[in-house]
């Protein structure tokens, strides 16, 4: 039997002659009926242009410079565009990154479904209604969900739809782009699970493109690791875990640990063990300069928001928390999406004011703060936002942007001004300082940038920060060093750090305690290192059992 | 009645809001229906009481001026000044007792006698404007808008091909004109140069206007030359707006995923791309509609077009209070209704304003 896609020495550029770019550099590999196979890569490995390369959907400027993509035989470039479009059927389907976006917001699901039938008349008129509730069931959805529109939906419901819509095809190879990238993490397991199973059900060879090497190791039998257009492995996913032999593999690997773990280590964390929980955390006088500090006190916070549309019900985003984060401690807020941590962040940074209970920092009280008072707290508590790509005006230049707060918040002007922003960039590590002091956002990496939103933090020499979800969006190589930062500036300069997220193994190695949120309600706390290696409420568990490990698939 | 629960992991039913009851199809359009006539209602009383009270908040009032105009020639008498006033129908009562009268003449659409065409009464004057202005103004905005939306999405789809580049350059250099220019250089070679069109009126001067097949013939023959200007002049924005519009569309996920389910690419275009396109186009198109009955007043001033237009040209020149106070209600009632119109027309095209 020969195989069912065989790529020999496939080359995908970006654009002509001089001025292009290789995406995808000369790639071989071949894969069997019936295969589960990972292809991991980190942004700008070229996973996503070799993806819309295999199912034919490479728009210009990208252009197949060399090579073949041979589906059964077949070299899908000789292709016409008609021939192409109807081997979609039973050849090659895909599912894209963002799943969300990717039905039709005016059409409902069910003539998602006739639009395919249609298309390539494989199903008979009379069995539309039928297979598409078939269908639908198959990814685990009732089939009432073939009179709603997309809107309708949730984040995971419109991933499984987009499924179901792709094996409607009854496809040979499918390619799945990155198909829980912007899902919340416990859906993210759930919608995983059901493309696990589908493949062993129906037989399809699958194709999963992650930057997620977790979530490949737990699925894939065999994993295709690329790295600046090339593939620089191709192993089973056993050896991959247990013997990599390409540098770059062992450094995506060093970035996994289990949170559970006694002792976790992250590259740039070695030997920083957090303390255990019975000692002493170290007093702040230990650790800064700054007399005085203040602590912020969350004491009984709720917010109510007003029923999103009539007749729906209010909602509590945030109910009835407590907490005080003591200056220079680090503690982290837990939970899915929707768990309210970030209105919390919204609550403490007086962007929302709360429906009951108060926000303190030192004698300051947050909730009651009015228009222009704002400067007083901003100058002590600063934000660090989740997607550095966002958070800063691509038209100014880094020094422009790092001035405005140092200018506002500290009265410097002029030279102390300048001297005062290449010293922030140098505490966040980007130098040679002048230079990155000129450049524009887009001439930079993504951790760059959020090293830039956090000198732009520290501009009024804050007591606190909040960090929301800061890492998420970059990465794994750049994490660690993101991650790094924020501890090294609690350690040296006595900031104290509330840091949201959903990622439980950087909350382990970056605070001292933690939160676990829950529809608003705080459901666990205590030290990081104890929580996480004893969680003893369900949702906690949950969490924990979510996160994608590369050694689940030998347990199971 | 659906609601939707999930089985896989009960993580995704926590997560999926989309669970909540939702009304049954039919109820849920005839509420927002409801809800839009609701606010029609109300936009509509505020528009006509503010149309009543602005008038009253300017100094001086159409007698004051009549009165100021005769004073030049000399003193005028006690029974001279309230003929005037009562000629030009100064108010009476106060102010409550006003607006009561006025609402009542709203309703029964009772405008009072023009000053400009007197002894004619306001409501006569408009109802035969109105109807040139609908016909003509009205039926080109709707071509326009589907003229040029077919070409929008035709622009679209052929990107950088010839079927994009001719009808993108042609329209923005036609609607780089100004109105009126255009109406001069038509008026000058097609209807003086050319004789091909007549060069003012809305008909012969034989004919009468009644509803025989002549007479139609005539008023085309007499519209072409306007219809022509405000096509020409309008159709450019439509192409440009609708083909960027869906130059967006066609770079969206669901377009993408589309063509990788193997569509038709005609599905694809009409039905994917410019389907969603058109969404924000609909939006100038209430306006573009709402502004009909305001006419065009250079266009029709150009070709002495007996249109809302040149009636409000003529009651501004003359100070013709009463016509004026007409015709600016009827601008922003046609607004307002062309917005409503719209705006159910978003309901129907677009589920997600339907909640």
């Amino acid at each position: 039997m020969t195989a069912l896609l065989e790529i020999t020495d496939l080359s995908v550029d970006y654009g002509e002659g001089t001025g292009s770019t290789h995406a995808v550099n000369h790639v071989s590999f071949t894969l069997e009926h019936g295969e589960f196979v990972g292809l991991v890569g980190e942004s700008g490995s070229g996973k996503s242009t070799f993806g819309f390369a295999v199912t034919g959907l490479s728009k210009p400027p990208a252009r197949i410079a060399g090579g073949s993509i041979l589906l059964d035989g077949v070299d899908i470039a000789s292709l016409s565009t008609g021939e192409l479009r109807e081997q979609r059927h039973g050849g090659v389907a895909m599912v894209l990154q963002s799943g969300m976006n990717a039905l039709n917001p005016v059409r409902s699901i069910r003539n998602h479904f006739v639009d395919i039938f249609r298309a390539h008349g494989h199903v008979e008129r009379g069995d539309w209604g039928s297979r598409a509730a078939e269908l639908v069931g198959k990814v685990e959805l009732p089939a009432s969900v073939l009179d709603r529109y997309p809107g309708e939906l949730s984040g995971g419901m419109r991933q499984r739809v987009s499924i179901a819509l792709a094996l409607s095809l009854e496809p040979k190879l499918m390619v799945f782009d990155e198909p829980t990238t912007a899902l919340d993490v416990l859906v993210q397991h759930a919608v995983m699970d059901t493309i696990i199973e589908l493949q062993k059900k129906e037989n399809f060879t699958a194709l999963l493109i992650s930057h997620d090497l977790g979530i490949v190791l737990e699925s894939a039998q065999r994993v295709l690791v690329m790295h600046e257009g090339e593939i620089v492995e191709d192993a089973p996913s056993r050896q991959i875990l247990e013997r990599p032999g390409d540098d770059y593999t062992k450094m995506l690997l060093s970035h996994y640990a289990d949170p559970r773990a006694e002792v976790v280590e992250l590259p740039g964390f070695e030997g920083r063990h957090r303390a255990p929980a019975d000692a002493h955390p170290p007093t702040v006088s230990s650790r800064t300069r700054r007399k005085d500090q203040k602590a912020i006190v969350v004491d009984h916070v709720s917010k109510v928001y007003p029923a999103p549309r009539r007749g729906e019900s209010q909602v509590t985003a945030v109910d009835d928390v407590s907490f005080t984060l003591e200056p220079g401690q680090s503690l982290a807020l837990v939970g899915a999406s929707g768990s309210g941590k970030s209105t919390l962040a919204k609550l403490i940074t007086a962007v929302e004011k709360p429906s009951s209970g108060s926000v303190r920092f030192g004698d300051l009280d947050v909730g009651s703060l009015r228009r222009g008072q704002f400067r007083r707290l901003h100058r002590d508590v600063q934000m660090v936002f989740q997607d550095p790509y966002a958070a800063l005006n691509p038209l100014h230049t880094v020094e422009y942007t790092l001035t405005r707060p140092v200018v506002n918040f500290t009265g410097l002007k002029g030279l102390d001004a300048r001297r005062r922003v290449l010293e922030l960039l140098d505490t966040v590590g980007l130098s040679p300082v002048e230079e990155f002091a000129a450049k524009l956002p887009h001439q930079l990496s993504g951790g760059q940038r959020q090293r830039v939103v956090i000198a732009r933090a520290l501009a009024s020499d804050p007591q606190v920060i909040i960090a929301d979800e800061p890492v998420s969006m970059l990465d794994v190589s750049l994490r660690a060093g993101v991650l790094a930062l924020l501890e090294d500036l609690r350690e040296q300069w006595g900031v104290s750090l509330l840091y949201i997220t959903h990622d439980l193994l950087s909350a382990r190695v970056v605070t001292d305690n933690i939160m676990v949120l829950n529809g608003g309600r705080v459901v666990e706390r205590g030290n990081t290192a104890e929580v996480l290696r004893n969680p003893t409420d369900e949702y906690t568990i949950r969490l924990l059992d979510a996160i994608p490990n590369p050694g689940r698939q030998d347990v199971a | 009645m659906t609601s939707v629960t999930i089985a896989p992991g009960s993580a995704e039913s926590t997560a999926a809001p989309a669970g909540a009851p939702v009304a049954s199809g039919r109820g849920r359009a005839l509420g927002y229906i409801a809800r839009k006539a609701g606010l029609l209602l109300l936009t509509l009383w505020a528009a006509i009481t503010l149309n009543f009270i602005l008038p009253r908040l300017m100094p001086g009032s159409p007698a004051d001026a009549a009165l100021a105009k005769l004073a030049q020639n000399g003193p005028v008498s006690e029974a001279t000044k309230s003929a005037i006033e009562a000629q030009l129908g100064v108010p009476t009562g106060n102010i409550l007792e006003q607006y009561v009268a006025y609402l009542h003449q709203v309703v029964t659409l009772d405008f009072g006698v023009s000053y400009t065409f007197y002894p004619q009464s306001v409501s006569e004057l408009v109802s035969t404007a109105l109807p040139y202005t609908l016909v003509l103004v009205g039926v080109v905005t709707i071509i326009a808008f589907v003229l040029g939306t077919l070409l929008g999405v035709l622009a679209a789809w052929k990107r950088g091909t010839w079927l994009d580049t001719l009808p993108t350059l042609a329209g923005s250099f036609a609607s780089a004109f100004p109105y009126f220019w255009t109406a001069l250089l038509l008026l000058f070679f097609a209807g003086y140069v050319g004789r091909l069109f007549p060069t003012s009126g809305a008909y012969g001067p034989t004919a009468t206007p009644e509803f025989t097949i002549g007479f139609l013939g005539d008023a085309i023959y007499h519209a072409a030359l306007p219809a022509l200007t405000i096509l020409i002049t309008s159709l450019g924005g439509w192409i440009l707006g609708m083909r960027n519009t869906m130059i967006s569309t066609i770079g969206d996920d669901y377009v993408t995923f589309a063509e990788a389910n193997g569509l038709k690419p005609r599905t694809v275009a009409l039905r994917y791309a410019a389907r969603n396109a058109i969404l924000p186009n609909l939006t100038s198109f209430g306006l573009a509609l709402g502004g009909v009955v305001g006419g065009s007043i250079l266009v029709e001033r150009v070709f002495g077009y007996p249109g809302i237009g040149y009636l409000l040209f003529n009651a501004v020149t003359n100070q013709d209070y009463p016509l004026m106070q007409a015709l600016f209600l009827m601008i922003t009632v046609s607004v307002l209704i062309a917005n409503f119109l719209v705006d159910i027309l978003y309901g129907v095209l677009d589920p997600r304003t339907r909640r």
